[in-house]
């Protein structure tokens, strides 16, 4: 089913670019959860993936023209800048790891309801999904990237490779890496062949 | 398939991305994977690992920005296109404002031209009358000459200014045509056919304020 003309990102961004209010919140719906789930799962922070999220929307606000349609679609172009945002929090804050942030419902973040059958099942899921979590963002910002893509948004490589701009093999790569220093921090790493191992090792140096 | 290769594509078992890869390449690492028990352990591993990423994924699914975001952004958007569209307004008035000024000082100038063109216009026709009244029974060959020939032409550009008198002189005066013997126009400075002294002729002479001739001419009957 294709978008009418003029409901297209790239309609709604030359009019919220004269100043229509309406095409601007609209492009902003559209868009918002994507970037605030991409950006709270590489940071594991509510109120950073807010402030990134609230900047990608400034920036566009600001500098509407710098979008070349020619370099791909609206959503892209947005997620290139919310990437930006997020390496940049990475560099600034290396080891910030806010697995106890909440958002302003004091709710933790991105949590939803979870199907609970019992309490004890219900404590365990909550604290594999607590191991998970910090495993994922002590991953290096780029193998991080690569499994947040790849196994939480579930892009396919040739998506995660345009996104992230870089070639296919080398999410391939960040993606074969850091699934094995993800299973390595969650101790399920059973059996492994010694070559995963020391790419495990080599990673993590 | 090598261990090598197989961790490049075995670990996708169940994954979307199996589906990326051809038949051939899927049976060969499940092949592999049926063989080579270090690689079915680090398969089964990732799974356990994807199931784990899996629950994650669940967890932050519905995962959405808070309303203040948007609150935020849209009182900005506002705040910035209503600051950019008062600008333009000030733009739009400044120029209209000027463009204003000029074309009423065009107005201006032009009806300052027009009105003294107009009062040239009007001394020259009440020089006119002034002729018509005064000057017909000054001339002693008015009698036998027609009346249309004594009406002066209110055109003063033909006129050859006396000697002693300025340009400007002329601005306000009266056209007043009068016959006299052509040798009175020696006394007038202008230069004279001595043979024909004793000739009538009838001149208009433009006469100023003060009562005295300034400019004279032959009017086109002569």
């Amino acid at each position: 089913m294709s978008i009418p003309e003029q409901d297209r990102d790239d309609v709604l961004l030359w009019r919220a670019a004269k100043g229509d209010d309406e095409s601007f919140t609209l492009l902003y719906r559209r868009h918002q959860a994507a970037l605030y789930r991409f950006a709270l799962r590489m940071t594991g922070n509510a109120w950073a993936a807010e402030e990134v999220v609230q900047d990608v929307f400034m920036t566009l606000m600001r500098e509407p023209k710098k979008y070349d349609a020619g370099r791909g679609a609206v959503g892209a172009y947005l997620f290139g800048i919310a990437r930006n945002r997020v390496m940049k929090h990475l560099e600034r804050l290396p080891r910030e790891l806010s697995m106890e942030a909440r958002n302003g419902n004091g709710v933790r973040a991105g949590d939803t309801a979870v199907n609970a059958f019992t309490p004890v099942h219900w404590a365990e899921q909550q604290e594999r999904s607590e191991r998970v979590r910090a495993a994922v963002l002590e991953l290096p910002a780029e193998f991080r990237e690569a499994v947040v893509l790849c196994e939480l948004e579930e892009l396919s490589y040739e998506e995660a490779a345009r996104l992230s701009g870089c070639p296919i093999g080398t999410i391939r790569s960040r993606l074969h890496r850091g699934r094995a220093l993800l299973m390595a921090k969650l101790e399920i790493l059973r059996d492994v062949p010694r070559r995963v191992s020391a790419a495990t090792q080599r990673s993590a140096l | 398939m090598k261990c090598e290769e197989f961790e490049a594509i075995g670990l996708e078992r169940s994954g979307v991305r199996m589906s990326e890869l051809d038949a051939a390449l899927r049976d060969a690492a499940a092949q592999h994977a049926a063989r080579c028990p270090g690689c079915a352990a680090l398969q089964d591993s990732w799974q356990e690992a994807r199931m784990a990423l899996q629950g994650l994924r669940e967890m932050t699914r519905d995962a959405e920005t808070p309303q203040r975001v948007e609150m935020r952004l849209r009182q900005e958007f506002g705040i910035r296109h209503r600051t950019a569209k008062a600008r333009s307004a000030a733009i739009f008035a400044a120029w209209a404002l000027a463009a204003a000024a000029v074309l009423l000082a065009s107005v201006n100038w032009w009806n300052w031209r027009l009105a003294q063109t107009q009062h040239s216009g009007v001394s020259a026709s009440a020089g006119n009358n002034v002729i018509r009244n005064s000057v017909v029974p000054a001339s002693p060959a008015t009698d036998t000459v027609d009346e249309a020939t004594l009406v002066a032409n209110n055109a003063v550009g033909d006129f050859t200014l006396l000697p002693g008198s300025l340009p400007q002189e002329v601005d306000d005066s009266a056209i007043v045509r009068v016959g006299m013997q052509r040798g009175a126009l020696s006394a007038l400075g202008l230069p004279v056919n001595e043979e024909r002294v004793s000739d009538w002729i009838q001149v208009d002479l433009l006469v100023g304020q003060d009562g005295l001739p300034k400019a004279v001419r032959l009017p086109q009957s002569q």
